[in-house]
């Protein structure tokens, strides 16, 4: 028995790390007779490896117990798919990667630009240079129509999106808590989602005139239906394990809204007023594009009757600048709001 | 069928009264049909039992068998198709705070600290300001949560979560505790040392207990009465009395009685 135990059971059938990867206890003759596999690997070792050979006795278990640490031989072949870092599905890349994957992005699009608006005077009409957008932004400041624009803007925004947030937050837990408000609510607000509020601006214009209040009313109408909604949803999310307990310590229907229901909600809301916020800037614009005499839209459709491409790409800028900054601080709000959410 | 049966030889007043203090729950005849456009589903098919003062009472069943239903119904979560549930005489119909329940999941209230997740239940039924912050103190000092008191539950453990709920169910001083799997999700260690937990907070405090579990070894370890539950209807199949009543410890394990109960528990359970 001695012979043929050395000869098929190399160190590496015998190490607890390979036969534990056949869920089976090493150190029985039997399992080293019997695991073909093993047997398989060991034809293509050259030699059994010189410290297996001087274990003075044959038994595996006695093998397994005080073996050396030996590496086993190389065949040169590989087992496993190797998984390359960059592009490894839900893999973490690090910091370095991260942000210079981002710089590069960032710089990527300047590239393009720059190329493209290259070239002779007419391509300069359809695509100003950086250069010539960043001073139409300098120009459209130092003569204070942005700052004039920006603030009718905002103004709209922040009457019409505070609005829609309320009602959404009302009617969006009632709806998401009691299945009788659901009932009732649910089927005209799933209806109205579908119609494209700016196909309600003609309509709009003409019951409200042109003042302001048709432009905070379409912002209203454009996202409170998303608002609600989507806060009926994350309502709906609140466990039924933190209402029975809170049942269950004695707490009535009101103290459960107002002291489970709403704080566990508070994040989900403010993610959802972040998301449909974007939504509200483009019932701003439609309705600024259509009549106003101020905002940033209207300052864009009045740079069209110049060809003044410059300006309408540094207000385009505005926007995405106001869209990232109010991005940043509701995330920033709602990680301060509730640190308990916090991924 | 509210069982006051009188003694022959005691007096009739005394017998009444003796019976209506021990007996601290009692479910009589509770049924729970569960309708749907095609089938009835019968959950429980007239269940009685009784959990008297200070007991620790286990439910023991495998999954389906409607012990968490009955535990629901008799925390008034859920109500019964027919019978009814008495707390010291009082009928049931709704969830309050005289019966704390714990739940198998994680049902603290993740944005409240761990005192103020305790405090919770004395806040909503209106305690006394000062006597709040003491029971909270006390029940932290009980649960050897002190030093965390002002830590979020996502900052804690499985097992420290539990407590905290053990805790928050026993704040407003409850006549009976309903626990619902509480160490379901825990590992078999944390398992263990909660076991032994609760039996100390039984112990200390006095509370009835009354815990739903498909652990056997869990209801020998910490019950002295068991209800095996069979499925299909869901109904009580048997009533055990475990005997090591004084002497409740993890001696009792290495017991021979408690080996033939949680073989003989066992087998019943498989059916």
């Amino acid at each position: 028995m001695t012979r043929p135990v050395t000869d098929a059971a190399p160190p590496n059938t015998t190490r607890p790390g390979s036969s534990g990867s056949f869920g089976e206890v090493a150190g029985s003759d039997a399992d080293m007779a019997l695991d073909p596999s093993s047997i398989d690997t060991n034809r293509t070792d050259p030699e059994p490896a010189g410290p297996a050979l001087d274990q003075p006795a044959a038994d595996p278990a006695v093998l397994v117990g005080s073996e050396p640490a030996v590496a086993v031989p190389a065949t040169g072949a590989t087992r496993g798919r190797y998984q390359r870092p960059l592009f490894r599905i839900r893999g973490d890349i690090g910091p370095a990667w991260r942000l210079g994957l981002g710089v590069a992005g960032v710089a990527a699009i300047f590239v393009v630009w720059i190329l493209m608006s290259m070239g002779d005077g007419a391509n300069n009409a359809i695509i100003p240079t950086p250069a010539a957008t960043i001073r139409a932004l300098g120009d459209l400041w130092s003569d204070g129509t942005l700052q004039a624009d920006l603030a009718a803007s905002m103004q709209r925004i922040a009457i019409g999106y505070a609005i829609s947030v309320a009602v959404g937050i009302v009617v969006g837990i009632g709806i998401g808590t009691f299945a009788s408000v659901e009932s009732f609510l649910e089927p005209q607000f799933g209806f109205l989602r579908y119609v494209p509020a700016t196909a309600l601006t003609p309509l709009f214009l003409l019951w409200f005139g042109i003042g302001e209040s048709p432009k905070i009313w379409l912002i209203v109408v454009g996202t409170v239906f998303f608002n609600i909604l989507m806060v009926a949803d994350v309502a709906r999310a609140v466990p039924r394990e933190l209402l029975n307990a809170s049942y269950t310590l004695g707490a009535g229907r009101g103290t459960i809204l107002r002291r489970v229901v709403l704080p566990h909600s508070v994040p989900g809301i403010i993610d959802v007023a972040r998301i449909n916020l974007a939504a509200a800037w483009s019932m701003l614009v439609v309705a600024e594009l259509l009549a106003a005499k101020s905002g940033l839209a209207f300052e864009i459709v009045r740079a069209q009757r110049f060809r003044a491409v410059d300006v309408m790409f540094a207000l385009l800028i505005v926007f995405g600048v106001i869209g990232i900054v109010s991005d940043v601080f509701l995330r920033w709000i709602r990680n301060v709001i509730s640190p308990w959410a916090r991924p | 069928m509210r069982s006051l049966e009188l003694t022959p030889t005691g007096s009739p007043l005394e017998a009444t009264s003796a019976g209506a203090e021990a007996r601290k729950l009692e479910v009589a005849g509770v049924s729970k049909v569960f309708r749907s456009r095609r089938n009835e589903t019968v959950a429980l098919d007239g269940v009685d039992l009784h959990v008297d003062d200070g007991e620790l009472v286990c439910l023991l069943g495998s999954s389906g068998c409607g012990k968490s239903t009955l535990l629901s119904i008799v925390g008034g979560l859920e109500t019964a198709t027919g019978g009814a549930v008495f707390i010291d005489g009082d009928r049931v119909v709704g969830p309050g705070a005289d019966r704390g329940m714990v739940f198998q999941g994680y049902s603290l209230f993740p944005w409240l600290s761990v005192a103020r997740n305790i405090q919770f239940g004395l806040e909503v039924v209106n305690w006394p300001k000062a006597r709040r912050a003491e029971r909270v103190r006390e029940l932290l000092a009980i649960m050897g949560l002190g030093e965390f008191a002002d830590a979020l539950p996502k900052e804690l453990s499985g097992g420290m979560r539990q407590r905290v709920a053990i805790a928050r169910a026993l704040a407003p001083e409850p006549d009976i505790l309903l626990l619902d799997e509480p160490f379901g999700a825990l590992d078999a260690v944390t398992k263990r040392v909660m076991q032994d937990f609760l039996l100390s907070v039984w112990k200390r405090t006095g509370t009835t207990i009354l815990m739903v579990t498909h652990d056997v070894e869990e209801a020998l370890y910490l019950s002295s009465r068991i209800y095996l539950m069979a499925a299909r209807p869901g109904r009580i199949a048997e009533e055990i009395v475990v005997p090591f009543d004084g002497s409740r410890g993890p001696t009792i394990m290495r017991d021979p009685r408690f080996l033939d109960l949680r073989a003989e528990l066992s087998d019943l359970l498989v059916g």
